[in-house]
């Protein structure tokens, strides 16, 4: 058995034999072996990576289902390991801030905080197979894996109306996902293969009217979890209301299962339905920019407007995708992987705020962090400034490479709408800004209003902030330790010049 | 000449239907283990007797096991209703095994009379068993209900073959075939008796427009009845409407495959807008039946192709299997706690960890989702024939549907598995449960593991054709 299936599989087994032994269990101690486990998960990549020959490390190809051509079909390239890496980050942070989370382990009776390490585990495994299945409907089971522990995490450990939000959520991914499900099954009887790497390197392509009516129903399913302008209505409710851990795997890995597969099973598997599709995939995600920046500078909940700001830099990321270029595919990459670890702290962030506090706006906050909280204020001010793109930070490149492929597209997005759109985009960058600077200001400076509950950062909360901000900086640094990686496996997705 | 390998099945079972009901009548005291003791036996012997000689084909002796082996395991979850003084047990059994043996006969039939009488044979004793529990003025009515709508949907089924007689001048599957194939009649009329042909059969499979009386008959009826009724009588139906429109009605195929296309569509959708209201599981449970079988109609859109009909019988499969399941973990849920409420479901896998993980796993397959593969894969195999005959607008509302159902499903699924509610947390009725409680608990369990097993490997069920 390859390294990377026991990779994908154990998170998700070790949540199942967690679930069932939590009578037994400490939630801290289910906390610390989550984050032994996906150390493990980690060790497993890292080893398949190093031991691999061919396209894609660690790939294994069983027939899993004769009657439908479903494989087993796992592996993971330079697109897919940037993302993989950045998941078990994520949650090995996920499962320390647990361990360390007193209100899960005092009154805790009925098992539930490792019921929720549990979850996350199980969400781990869903994301992780995401990022390395190469065959379709293999993709799509592993996509919609990880949808009902969601629910769960935000309806059980979210805040009141945690619930309805939840279900928001995750009626507008179902739905969008049937739909992709939809354009799977117009793939698989078109091209009459399931398999990810065959499709991407088809003879003649697919083309004509059904298979773009696919492509629609696709990019449809994958936009909403994206999301893209004006599919991402779910998104601010499910990300406020969110526990915290909720919301750092929602922004950090969940919105990337979307970008991802826009790259994966879209533009690779369908190019000519998509390079069709491209100019409105552009057009939707610098609206989304727009309109997000606009939505953040009247906000007043900080975890509301770390969502919206999610939106955002997602339209970035899609704007990438959709010039199809190499560029294009580079950036996409590149800003996923950095949203990831930027968002993931300001949400953490967030959450330590609204633990202290009761509440994440700024009323509650009140103002003068800096001198109320003072470490706490810094690690604020870092996340937002690499989230507004700072030089010398890993957002700079995600953005900047973004905008470097709209200004020279592929021949599928016409060159006056890529420019225009490009125009628009960085106009986005400055209102990014713009809403950031609001926030330091409302929040970080003024006069001090002192409280009771004004604590510092505890020990692991300055860890967390450390591992992230010391990735976030290195990324800034040495972006080609991140593009090296990249590069050469951005022919599997789009025609790469010679 | 008579097809032994197709008819012993049923001459099995309703053998053992008679001697059910006589070892009753000559017992001293009410017994519950004789008869279903000669039920047992008699059910696992037809299903024997089906499996040596392979009945007529593939498609037969997944439909002949369907039918047989739901109705073994209704058998089981009947038993917990052995302390109900209401409840007849010889009667019971008899009708059960009665019915099953209709249902045998229908998916055998090659012939519109043969048809029409197992048909007869499999609703009558149905609509028995809903009203069976005696001094229960509801039941009585669902059974009324129930027994009106079935006799107006066979006479219109009579009707239908009696005209399409008119056209072919024959019965026999494979004649009406070939003489509607050189037909010169007029094709409208054609279609209207083609039509109502296939109403008795959309009938008993409850599809919209013919489906008022499924909530009503589920709720009325004892729970294992209405398990019954959803799976047994549901898949003989569509086994059934399978066939006809494969052999018999295949050379009119454009003026029945609109039809069903639009059948399923709003059935699928109907089904699913009754279930969202439901805070009942039996009512839930009946209204998703509904659905179901929209999404059971949809693949008939792509016959005669082979991959349609494999499409349609591996979901009526997993479909049966895990209503199988729901309805005997809601039986076992009345008997120990009194009520199929989701009030009373709360919790259960807390109280009753077995019951409530495999009724999550259940509810898991009839939605679709992972971590029940099988059901999921059975949603992309029935997805497969309206894209690939060009009903790409029945795919979506599909799609759209899967996405719908998940709301209703998900919300019991989240009863279940949260903490239970106060006033149901009382000691339960029957501490200790009797021998016929755990026997209705193997038969879950057994269903769940088939599920888990096709869901690992999925060629168990979907390599079956």
């Amino acid at each position: 058995m390859s390294a990377l299936v026991v990779a994908v599989l154990l998170p998700g087994l070790a949540g199942i034999c967690l679930a069932l032994a939590r009578a037994v269990v400490s939630a801290r101690g289910a906390a610390a072996a989550g984050a032994a486990v996906s150390v493990l998960s980690l060790i497993c990549v890292v080893a398949s990576w190093s031991a691999r020959d061919g396209a894609y490390a660690g790939e294994v190809d069983h027939p899993w289902s004769t009657a439908l051509g479903l494989h087993w079909h796992l592996g993971v390239d330079g697109i897919s390991l940037p993302l993989v890496v950045m998941t078990i980050l994520l949650c090995v942070l996920v499962c320390w801030s647990l361990a360390a989370d007193v209100t899960s382990t005092t009154d805790d009776h009925e098992g539930a905080g490792v019921v929720l390490v549990a979850l996350v585990l199980v969400i781990e495994t869903a994301s992780l197979g995401v990022f390395s299945a190469l065959d379709l409907v293999l993709f799509f089971i592993f996509f919609e894996l990880a949808l009902i522990p969601m629910w769960f995490v935000i309806a059980r450990w979210g805040d009141p109306g945690g619930r309805l939000a939840a279900t928001r959520f995750l009626m507008f991914t179902v739905t969008g996902s049937a739909l992709m499900l939809v354009g799977f099954v117009v793939i698989a009887v078109t091209a009459g293969t399931l398999q990810i790497p065959t499709l991407s390197d088809l003879p003649d392509p697919l083309t004509g009217t059904v298979p773009l009516l696919g492509g629609v129903a696709i990019a449809v399913g994958l936009a909403v979890k994206t999301p893209l302008w004006p599919l991402h209505i779910w998104l601010p409710d499910a990300h406020s209301k969110a526990p915290t851990v909720g919301s750092v795997l929602l922004a950090g890995v969940f919105l990337k299962l979307g970008t991802y597969g826009l790259l994966r099973v879209f533009v690779s598997v369908v190019p000519e339905p998509a390079a069709r599709l491209a100019p409105y995939l552009g057009a939707l995600a610098v609206a989304g920019i727009i309109a997000s920046c606009l939505a953040c500078l009247r906000e007043h909940d900080l975890k509301r407007l770390i969502a919206y700001s999610s939106v955002g830099h997602m339209g970035f990321v899609v704007l990438a995708i959709s010039t199809m270029s190499e560029v294009g595919v580079l950036a996409a990459v590149f800003a996923s992987v950095a949203h990831g670890l930027i968002t993931g702290l300001l949400f953490f962030n967030a959450g330590w705020l609204k633990q202290r506090y009761g509440s994440a706006t700024f009323d509650a906050l009140g103002r003068g962090l800096y001198t109320r909280v003072p470490r706490l204020g810094v690690v604020l001010l870092f996340a937002a400034t690499a989230s507004l793109g700072l030089p010398g930070l890993a957002g700079f490149w995600g953005e900047m490479l973004a905008l470097r492929s709209a200004y020279e597209p592929s021949p599928a997005l016409d060159r006056t709408l890529a420019w225009t759109l490009l125009t628009l985009a960085a106009l986005g960058v400055v209102l990014t800004t713009a809403y950031f600077v609001r926030v330091v200001r409302r929040v970080l400076q003024g006069a001090a209003t002192p409280r009771d509950d004004d604590i510092d950062l505890t020990r692991t909360e300055a860890g967390i902030s450390a591992v992230l901000a010391v990735a976030i900086v290195l990324l800034g640094v040495a972006p080609g330790l991140l593009t090296g990686v990249i590069e050469p496996a951005v022919g599997a997705i789009v025609q790469v010049a010679p | 000449m008579i097809d032994w390998a197709a008819v012993t099945p049923a001459l099995i079972l309703a053998s053992g239907a008679i001697a059910a009901l006589l070892v009753t009548a000559f017992h001293a005291t009410r017994t519950w283990r004789w008869p279903a003791i000669v039920s047992t036996v008699s059910l696992l012997a037809a299903s024997a007797v089906a499996v040596a000689t392979g009945s007529i084909d593939r498609l037969t002796l997944v439909l002949t096991l369907v039918v047989v082996l739901g109705t073994f395991m209704m058998v089981l979850a009947a038993g917990v209703m052995d302390h109900e003084e209401s409840m007849p047990p010889g009667e019971l059994h008899f009708l059960l095994l009665s019915s099953a043996a209709g249902g045998c006969c229908l998916v055998v039939a090659r012939d519109l009379v043969t048809l029409v009488v197992a048909l007869e044979l499999l609703s009558l004793p149905s609509i028995a068993l809903v009203g069976l529990r005696r001094s229960d003025l509801g039941a009585a009515r669902a059974a009324w209900t129930f027994f009106l709508l079935s006799a107006v949907s066979t006479a219109v089924t009579v009707m239908g073959v009696s005209i399409v007689y008119g056209f072919a001048g024959n019965l026999a599957y494979d004649q009406v075939a070939t003489a509607l194939a050189g037909s010169t009649a007029p094709a409208r009329a054609v279609g209207a008796a083609v039509l109502l042909t296939v109403v008795g059969l959309l009938f008993k499979a409850g599809a919209v427009p013919f489906h008022v009386w499924i909530p009503d008959t589920y709720r009325g009826a004892s729970v294992p009845v209405a398990g019954y009724l959803s799976v047994v009588s549901k898949s003989a139906a569509l086994g059934a409407l399978l066939v006809v429109l494969t052999t018999a009605l295949g050379p009119v195929r454009d003026d029945w495959a609109p039809v069903v296309a639009v059948v399923a569509a709003v059935t699928m959708t109907v089904g699913n807008l009754g279930a969202l209201g439901q805070r009942d599981a039996v009512g839930m449970l009946a209204w998703s039946s509904i659905a179901q079988a929209g999404f059971i109609l949809a693949p008939l859109v792509g016959l005669p192709g082979t991959a349609a009909v494999a499409a349609a019988v591996s979901y009526l499969v997993v479909y049966s299997l895990a209503n199988l399941v729901a309805f005997t973990t809601v039986a076992i849920c009345r008997r120990r706690w009194g009520g199929t409420t989701f009030a009373h479901l709360a919790g259960l896998a807390r109280r009753d960890p077995g019951a409530g993980l495999c009724l999550a796993f259940a509810l898991l397959v009839l939605a679709g989702f992972p971590p029940a593969v099988i059901g999921l894969l059975t949603k992309y195999v029935v997805l497969l024939p309206p894209v690939d005959s060009g009903y790409g607008w029945l795919a979506v509302v599909m799609a759209l549907n899967v996405a719908f159902g998940l709301v209703y499903y998900l919300r019991l699924l989240a009863t279940v598995l949260a903490p239970p509610s106060e006033e149901v947390a009382t000691p339960p009725p029957s501490p200790s449960p009797p021998y016929t409680v755990r026997f209705a608990r193997a038969a879950m369990i057994a269903a769940t593991a088939a599920l888990v097993a096709a869901s690992v490997y999925p060629d168990l069920l979907l390599g079956v054709l």
